[in-house]
């Protein structure tokens, strides 16, 4: 069992190692799977949009079309009127996240084990955020921004910059590592039936949420700081 | 385990970008052509359609206003032929007028021609009588016994010509 959680935990992250910065420009695993998922969306997109009809069409394009108002509504829902412009950044983001916690399904390791690719998440969330507020309130109120409600919790504010990316990075990050971790000891411990049974919710239905509950909650950053 | 690296940052970012903008161009882009397509559609659809109505309702008035002359135009043709019938009426009775005092005047001459015609006849057959009666008269040997049986014979006479 320790030999198993020490392969997974500690085995060697790096893809293609660069002998530069002691391994800061490694090239990880992970981001060799998510090319492999962007493949598979890119080809998915091209296959599942292609020839589109203004009348009669087929059921693939009504299946597009419905999907594609439903994840925007499901964004929109919680984005609110005033930030609904990024809604289609947040639906990809859930697409990602989602089809990333999966993949552990098909074998691979799921990226988003990986606290590289979801410090990459929370990053790009956190600069929406504030970038969102910047373009809604302009530099001046921005920076006010911080002293509300009253001026002396200021520090908690510009605290919270850093403490809201960590928080989306760890959550995400730790959930997966501990659902793949159990599935491992599952598949350690009882190596039939079970581990199928169960990674119906540890994969498909923990994935699901955590991709959720990761756009949820920027979405809910971004509402607040253009309100 | 916790250990990052700046380049899989980056390149993760990159992905994540490169996925935004290839699903942005072709899932939600074609999808949103097409969605907007089809409102630009019931768009026009919903124009023609006020159009339409409104057109319709420009030639209801317009053929409204032509009803409105015709009944006008009507009234006027009936008044005007009406007047016609009272002038050939009038014309027909004072004709049949003229022609039935006519008529009762060549009836009145006719009778009058007739009457003389008459008389003229009467004349003669008592122009006759008397001849008649001189001759006999004439004819025979009288005494004034004679002509008085004589006078009682002509009165008889003459009256019974004359019933």
């Amino acid at each position: 069992m320790k030999e198993l959680l020490n392969e997974l935990l500690k085995e060697d992250k790096a893809f293609i190692h660069i002998p530069y910065g002691n391994g800061l420009f490694d090239l990880y695993k992970s981001v060799v799977v998510t090319w492999i998922i962007l493949g598979v969306l890119f080809l998915l997109i091209l296959f599942l949009t292609r020839d589109f009809k203004v009348h009669n069409i087929s059921k693939r394009q009504a299946a597009v079309e419905s999907f594609v108002l439903w994840i925007r509504g499901v964004t929109g829902g919680m984005l609110g009127e005033e930030a609904i412009r990024y809604q289609d950044y947040l639906a990809v983001v859930l697409i990602f996240i989602a089809a990333s916690n999966m993949i552990g399904l098909f074998g691979f390791t799921p990226p988003t084990m990986d606290l590289t690719v979801t410090v990459a998440l929370s990053l790009m969330s956190i600069i929406l955020v504030e970038a969102a507020g910047l373009r809604k309130k302009g530099l001046g109120k921005w920076f006010k921004g911080f002293a509300e409600p009253m001026p002396v919790i200021a520090p908690m504010n510009v605290l919270e910059l850093a403490i809201r990316p960590l928080s989306l990075c760890m959550r995400l990050f730790g959930n997966i590592l501990g659902a793949t971790v159990i599935m491992e000891l599952i598949k350690h411990v009882a190596p039939v039936i079970f581990p199928a049974l169960l990674s119906v919710y540890f994969d498909i239905f923990d994935g699901a949420i955590q991709a959720y509950v990761f756009v949820f909650l920027t979405s809910l950053y971004i509402k607040e700081a253009v309100e | 385990m916790l250990n990052i690296s700046i380049l899989s940052i980056g390149c993760t970012i990159f992905n994540l970008l490169l996925l935004f903008f290839v699903a942005k161009k072709f899932l939600f882009g074609r999808v949103d052509a097409v969605i907007a397509k089809r409102m630009e559609e019931v768009d026009d659809a919903t124009r023609s359609a006020d159009e339409a109505a409104h057109k319709a309702l420009t030639t209801q008035v317009e053929y409204e206003n032509k009803i409105a002359e015709i009944d006008a135009q009507k009234e006027t043709i009936i008044s005007d032929i009406k007047k016609q019938g009272y002038v050939e009426y009038e014309r027909i009775v004072s004709d049949a007028k003229k022609k039935g005092e006519q008529i009762i005047m060549e009836a009145r001459h006719n009778a009058e021609v007739e009457n003389e015609r008459a008389k003229e006849v009467y004349a003669a057959q008592l122009t006759d009588m008397v001849i008649d009666a001189a001759s006999k008269i004439a004819a025979t040997k009288h005494s004034s016994e004679d002509d008085m049986k004589l006078y009682d014979k002509f009165i008889v006479e003459a009256g019974v010509n004359n019933e």
